[in-house]
């Protein structure tokens, strides 16, 4: 017999997943239009700014649960790391907005030579990928899936220290280029941190353990 | 866990005639805090309270066998003053039972049995075990009034003062706010909270929600075991055993 909580549980369930897939579109978008060079930011604005409603939406229904049914044990486990993963979704969806800012002030890849736009794409499709399993083990609460985040977002970080490395030896072609791609990969970054967040918070959802994935 | 152990249960075994209640138990609750006892009907939670003053001898046909030392002393050693004991472990019981008698009469019963007070003296234990239940304040003008004429709640405090004027170390309480409104029962668990200052609590609840308002530690039994006792905010956030789970989010029970 399914008890009273469980609805409202699996009601809650579904909006943070309708969430993290909006985040997910929210950063796609951004990177793809970034890469390709093509105007997103009215889109990408109004995007992050429903994943910011949608999160306010998340934690009342959260606090109802709690006021209603004072959960314990995994179910308030449950409820504490939404409120969490529901704040890294509107990160998510922030970094998105602020890559598209950058474009949209200063350009996006296309001002860089190639070596530049291959790091960036490497880095974009990593910390897709990031964002992509994160949602992907909360749907299905696999705490194995959100650990395999930490190698990822050890990439993600490798690839960013490399570049600027790269960056200071070599001197790229444009200014634009140089602030442009230095804060985009700094966002993308971020974004990688926070995918590892939400992994952290799907192990402690599903089995209490108190990990570090960064 | 942190803190002293002030009650140490070995291979605890209670028999009511062929009914085991309690299986090889083995727990050592501890000192100045409050240890919520929970589990389903029947599991033993009761008999488990009753075990540490030796209560359940009163109940024909029952039997026990294993060790508790209250400090040095195994109580169910056969040189045990079962009197001295029971002054020593108080019991508050699920339904308030004041004495046909007035207020002050009521705290008093106690020391004037065990023949520790009289006059001034019995006098002050009076004001001091009032004032240690919170129930001074309400009932100073009128001590001589009938207990029957206060509500249930302070009849339950009035309960609670009683075991406290002849000096326990430990007081154990069945399911204390059973009977009572949520008012009363905030105020007994503020009690609660307070005593532990001083004593060594043990309550019986079915009420999971107020274990972990005032429990410093807690028991989970089911059919007569002892399943998981942790720190309250750790079992309550993070059981460790699956049926423990079932039962804290209302899977069974």
């Amino acid at each position: 017999m399914s008890r009273l909580i469980d609805m409202d549980l699996e009601q809650l369930t579904e909006m943070l997943v309708r969430m993290g897939e909006m985040a997910h579109k929210t950063v796609s978008l951004s990177l793809m239009s970034y890469i390709q060079g093509r105007g997103s930011l009215g889109e990408v604005q109004e995007l992050s700014d429903t994943l910011i409603l949608m999160a306010d939406e998340v934690e009342s229904k959260a606090f109802e649960i709690i006021a209603r049914f004072q959960p314990v044990a995994s179910d308030l486990r449950i409820l504490k790391s939404y409120m969490k993963i529901s704040y890294d979704f509107t990160r998510y969806g922030r970094y998105a907005l602020d890559i598209s800012q950058i474009h949209s002030m200063l350009g996006g890849a296309r001002e860089c030579e190639n070596w530049i736009i291959r790091v960036i794409k490497e880095m974009s499709e990593r910390t897709l990928s990031m964002v992509n399993a994160s949602v992907k083990s909360l749907k299905s609460h696999d705490a194995e899936m959100a650990k395999t985040l930490s190698e990822t977002e050890n990439q993600v970080d490798a690839l960013y220290s490399k570049y600027l490395d790269r960056l200071v030896e070599k001197a790229p072609a444009t200014n634009k280029c140089t602030i442009s791609s230095v804060l985009a990969t700094r966002y993308l970054e971020r974004i990688a941190d926070h995918a590892t967040y939400i992994g952290e918070s799907v192990v402690y959802l599903s089995t209490g353990e108190r990990v570090t994935l960064r | 866990m942190i803190g002293n152990t002030k009650i140490d249960i070995k291979n605890l075994n209670v028999w009511f005639e062929d009914n085991h209640v309690l299986k090889d138990m083995t727990l050592a609750i501890k000192a100045n805090a409050v240890t919520a006892v929970m589990g389903p009907s029947g599991c033993g939670k009761t008999t488990l309270i009753r075990a540490l003053n030796r209560m359940n001898e009163v109940i024909k046909d029952s039997r026990t066998s294993g060790e508790i030392y209250i400090g040095e002393q195994n109580i169910y050693d056969r040189d045990t003053n079962v009197y001295e004991l029971r002054r020593k472990v108080g019991m508050v019981f699920q339904k308030p039972n004041p004495l046909p008698k007035s207020i002050f009469e009521n705290i008093a019963f106690g020391p004037k049995v065990h023949n520790v007070a009289r006059g001034k003296r019995l006098d002050e234990i009076v004001k001091r075990s009032l004032k240690e239940a919170a129930l001074w304040d309400e009932v100073k003008d009128r001590l001589q009034d009938s207990a029957f004429d206060l509500s249930g709640g302070q009849q339950q405090r009035l309960c609670i003062a009683r075991a406290l004027a002849v000096e326990p170390e430990i007081i154990l309480m069945d399911e204390p706010c059973s009977a009572l409104d949520p008012a009363a029962t905030a105020k007994i668990e503020q009690l609660i909270r307070t005593l532990a200052q001083n004593y060594t609590v043990i309550i019986v609840t079915h009420n999971m929600q107020q274990a972990s308002r005032v429990s410093d530690f807690t028991v989970f039994l089911y059919l007569g075991r002892v399943i998981e006792y942790d720190i309250t905010k750790d079992m309550f956030e993070h059981p460790k055993n699956e049926l423990t789970e079932k039962y804290i989010t209302g899977e069974f029970g």
